[in-house]
């Protein structure tokens, strides 16, 4: 071939190699949005520099000492002491709180997500699970069905889509000042997270066992309690753990909201203008999430092994 | 092109992986473009004795000469640059499969490239390298697939596409590891049928381990016959008598007894 | 899982609920609100079907902006500072990430040679290092950084942008590091053996086996960075959580649908862009 016909040959190559439009696409929207969002001034507009910033800054740095400690040198059994007693008043209470309010979050979110998983799962919501049936679904079944997945998926959506603290925030005007609220917010934002992650797995199932379950007459909740539940069961824990995790996290800033949380005291000792103690708090919230973090990482592991 | 074909010597050389010793007191020469197949069961050393002559595992004693020098006396950056020049076309092909099939044979230059000129080639890759990329895929026949993604192709065009990549390499020798190990048998004698063809234009040395016997003594004039890391027989194909195959499978036999 | 196994773990988690509940005096009647509480959830849920397009107040000042263009304003910021947080946190969990992950041990994995720093064991030290930064980055959630940052520094709108980046880095910078960890390293081996240095092969044969599953997760978590950008209002700054706490507060029931829908609409279309581009690089 000579050079100029290769010179063609590699042109037309190329003016006909597949693209995937839509994936370049995104990347260039991304930076584009990337670019707009840095050249906004409002991000600009305050100068971290000023002598009077740096002054605060210096002060802020310097209340978070203890107070008893503070313009004094360095005390362990002093501040000890002062930890101590914030921890027997409030800290150890504030953190029990937030762990419960984590736990039953999640085990309702589950609850909730398994529950929606049936009714969202093509695969399993549907007049024909697994199996067809004697004779063609009618167009009235066949739009029924149709319509409970795509309702259960808006819902699921929907939940999901709107953050935690919103929830929380209404469902505490509405509920008053009991825990409920801050467990509801993180169990309804949760469960649209599992419901969406597990009807995956269910949709990607190997139908084999849930046709022979469908094939000895098995009914949708016979298949699903039988069947379905324990062949997703590491899946789901897997997820119940991952989420878990994030439960942690959040039940720990729910309580800015005004349930006594750590989050609470957080606020309560900014206003204040207890910055020691809020430091205190913050770090008590990070242990409290790494503790978390580390038994959340164990189970799954655990999980991963079993299955 | 007086450097095309690599020479390789093998003095006593032993390889042994914790306890188990892979290749036991082998000699061997192998002279500049000539066509060699390494023929054995599964375990019996093939593997280790090609990724030797790249540099890719150190003999735990005797010595390895490539062209005539050590490969114990190189430096770190003249491995790297022999490596580059002795390529190996790996069993697994070892493709990236969300590159484009362009990019992944210029991936075989990258034993000679900086960083930055890494860069330059891969994203924007002059015509004539370009150009020399098509050639060579058109050599091996499947010039039409440069702009392809890599994971689009067939087993027998990704097999071709990691040959690619090693001639792009200019190497002065090949070293396909089971190239046929996941191809029918009609792939299998038109890929052995390209490699033969390509050491004979070029003069490259060749180095191909199989486990096929009848493609082995079909494509390659020279087979040394491997069986638990010793040289069971090294002669020309035409010399080969079925006895020295069975004795080579008969003993294998043995051994998977013994490990029993 | 055997049975009795799996009947244990659930009987624990269980177990586990009731006390959190009992901890909480979770009580089912507390389900049902007060008579106040109960006219109040019934006007906020029947405005739900009729989002106000128009201010509900009644002395509107003149020269007020419209609401529609008000929300679309909040929005704007929202993803203004979702934007920059994803990117920023892209560049720092990028680079935490790589000292995190086992990656650049490579030159170890694949045999050969040692290379650079290895020789002298600084890579334990510095993968520790990265490791600790990280969990401390995490550990702290992005409203916590905020209500820091607005003790230290006062109410600036590059402090939301970093509040959400520091624990937003912490994850890229983990998810990062297990991501290149779990990529197939042949092609790294495959470069080794072309004579390619340490670098050249993790930027072309291990990076691009990991970089679809780590693009979409980056977009996943754009879409979170959303939901926090938004919530970062309650704290003041002008993105749509603000104007949904305002109305709430003042009884506009109507705009508060209309900013939460508007936040809803942001989400699910990333929740969307994510999925069809994660349904393209990953499972394709």
């Amino acid at each position: 071939m000579s050079v100029d016909g290769r010179i063609a040959e590699v042109e037309r190559l190329r003016r006909r190699r597949p693209r995937d439009r839509f994936a370049r696409l995104s990347v260039w929207a991304l930076v584009l949005l990337t670019l707009l969002a840095w050249s906004s001034e409002g991000l600009w507009s305050t100068d971290y520099f000023s002598p009077r910033r740096q002054q605060n800054l210096q002060r802020f740095l310097g209340e978070l000492r203890p107070h008893p400690l503070q313009g004094q040198p360095f005390d362990v059994s002093v501040a000890t002491a002062w930890a101590g007693e914030i921890l027997s008043e409030r800290g150890w209470e504030a953190a029990r709180i937030t762990l419960a309010m984590s736990v039953a979050a999640i085990v309702l979110a589950s609850l909730a997500g398994l529950a929606l998983t049936l009714t969202s799962a093509r695969t399993h919501a549907t007049s024909e699970p697994y199996l067809p049936g004697p004779r063609p679904p009618t167009r009235g079944q066949r739009w029924v069905w149709r319509a409970v997945v795509g309702a259960s998926r808006l819902v699921l959506i929907l939940i999901r889509s709107i953050p935690e603290y919103v929830w929380a925030f209404i469902l505490l005007a509405v509920l008053g000042p009991n825990a409920w609220p801050v467990v509801l917010a993180l169990a309804l934002h949760n469960a649209g997270i599992v419901g969406k992650l597990t009807a995956e797995v269910v949709e990607n199932l190997e139908p084999g066992p849930l046709r022979a379950l469908r094939g000895v007459g098995a009914g949708r909740l016979q298949i699903a309690a039988t069947g379905l539940f324990p062949l997703i069961l590491p899946r789901f824990l897997l997820f119940f753990f991952y989420r878990w995790e994030t439960c942690v996290r959040e039940a720990t800033v729910l309580g800015m909201l005004g349930i006594t949380s750590l989050g609470f005291w957080i606020v309560d000792s900014r206003a204040r203008n207890h910055y020691d103690e809020m430091f205190f708090f913050v770090l008590m919230g990070a242990g409290l999430v790494l503790i978390g973090d580390l038994v959340s990482a164990v189970a799954r592991e655990v999980v991963r092994r079993a299955a | 092109m007086s450097e095309r074909g690599a020479s390789f010597r093998l003095d006593g050389v032993s390889v042994t992986f914790g306890e188990t010793a892979a290749l036991r007191e082998v000699n061997l020469e192998i002279k500049p473009g000539e066509a060699v197949g390494f023929v054995g069961p599964s375990g019996s050393g093939k593997t280790t004795l090609l990724r030797l002559l790249n540099g890719a595992v150190r003999p735990t004693s005797g010595t390895v000469e490539v062209n005539g020098e050590a490969l114990t006396s190189l430096s770190p950056r003249q491995l790297r640059s022999l490596r580059s020049r002795v390529a190996t076309v790996h069993q697994d092909l070892s493709l990236v499969p969300n590159l484009r099939v362009m990019r992944n044979v210029l991936l075989g230059r990258l034993g000679r490239l900086s960083l930055l000129s890494t860069f330059r080639l891969l994203f924007l890759p002059p015509r004539s390298e370009v150009l020399r990329v098509h050639k060579i895929l058109e050599r091996v026949g499947i010039g039409e697939k440069l702009y392809q993604r890599t994971d689009q192709l067939s087993g027998g065009q990704r097999q071709r596409v990691a040959i690619a990549r090693a001639l792009y390499q200019e190497p002065s020798a090949l070293l396909p590891d089971e190239p046929i190990s996941s191809l029918d048998p009609a792939r299998s004698r038109d890929t052995m049928g390209l490699l033969i063809e390509l050491s004979r234009e070029t003069g490259i040395t060749l180095c191909v381990s199989l486990h096929d016997l009848e493609v082995a003594r079909e494509f390659v004039p020279r087979l040394i016959g491997l069986r638990r890391g010793k040289v069971a027989f090294d002669r020309l194909t035409e010399e080969l008598t079925s006895e020295d195959f069975r004795e080579l499978y008969d003993l294998a036999e043995d051994e998977m007894l013994d490990g029993v | 899982m055997a049975f009795s196994s799996r009947g244990l773990v659930l009987l624990t988690l269980g177990a586990a609920g009731l006390w959190a509940a009992f901890e909480l005096r979770l009580d089912p009647r507390d389900l049902v609100p007060s008579d106040g509480g109960m006219v109040m959830a019934r006007e906020l849920f029947s405005r739900a079907w009729s989002p106000a397009l128009a201010y509900e107040a009644a002395d509107v000042p003149a020269g007020t902006r419209p609401l529609l263009l008000k929300a679309l304003e909040a929005a704007r910021l929202t993803v203004v500072f979702a934007a920059a947080a994803i990117s920023l946190s892209l560049v720092c969990g990028g680079i935490l990430g790589f000292f995190a992950s086992t990656a650049w041990w490579v030159g170890d994995q694949t045999g050969g040679a040692k290379v650079g720093w290895s020789r002298h064991g600084v890579r334990p030290v510095v993968y520790g290092v990265a490791r600790l930064i990280i969990a401390l980055m995490r550990s702290v959630h992005e409203l916590l950084w905020a209500v820091l940052l607005l003790a230290a520094f006062g109410l600036s709108q590059l402090s939301a942008v970093i509040a959400i980046a520091i624990p937003y880095s912490g994850t890229f910078a983990k998810v990062f590091s297990e991501m290149l960890d779990e990529a197939p390293r042949d092609s790294a081996v495959a470069l080794r053996s072309a004579g390619a240095s340490s670098s050249q092969i993790f930027l072309f044969g291990l990076l691009p086996r990991a970089l679809p599953d780590m693009s979409a997760y980056a977009f996943y978590r754009f879409e979170c960075a959303l939901r926090s950008s938004a919530i970062l209002g309650f704290f003041g700054y002008p993105t749509l959580g603000y104007y949904i706490a305002a109305s709430f507060e003042n009884l506009y029931y109507g705009e508060v649908w209309t900013y939460l829908y508007t936040l809803v609409l942001l989400v699910v279309v990333a929740d969307w862009w994510s999925g069809a581009l994660r349904r393209r690089l990953v499972l394709a």
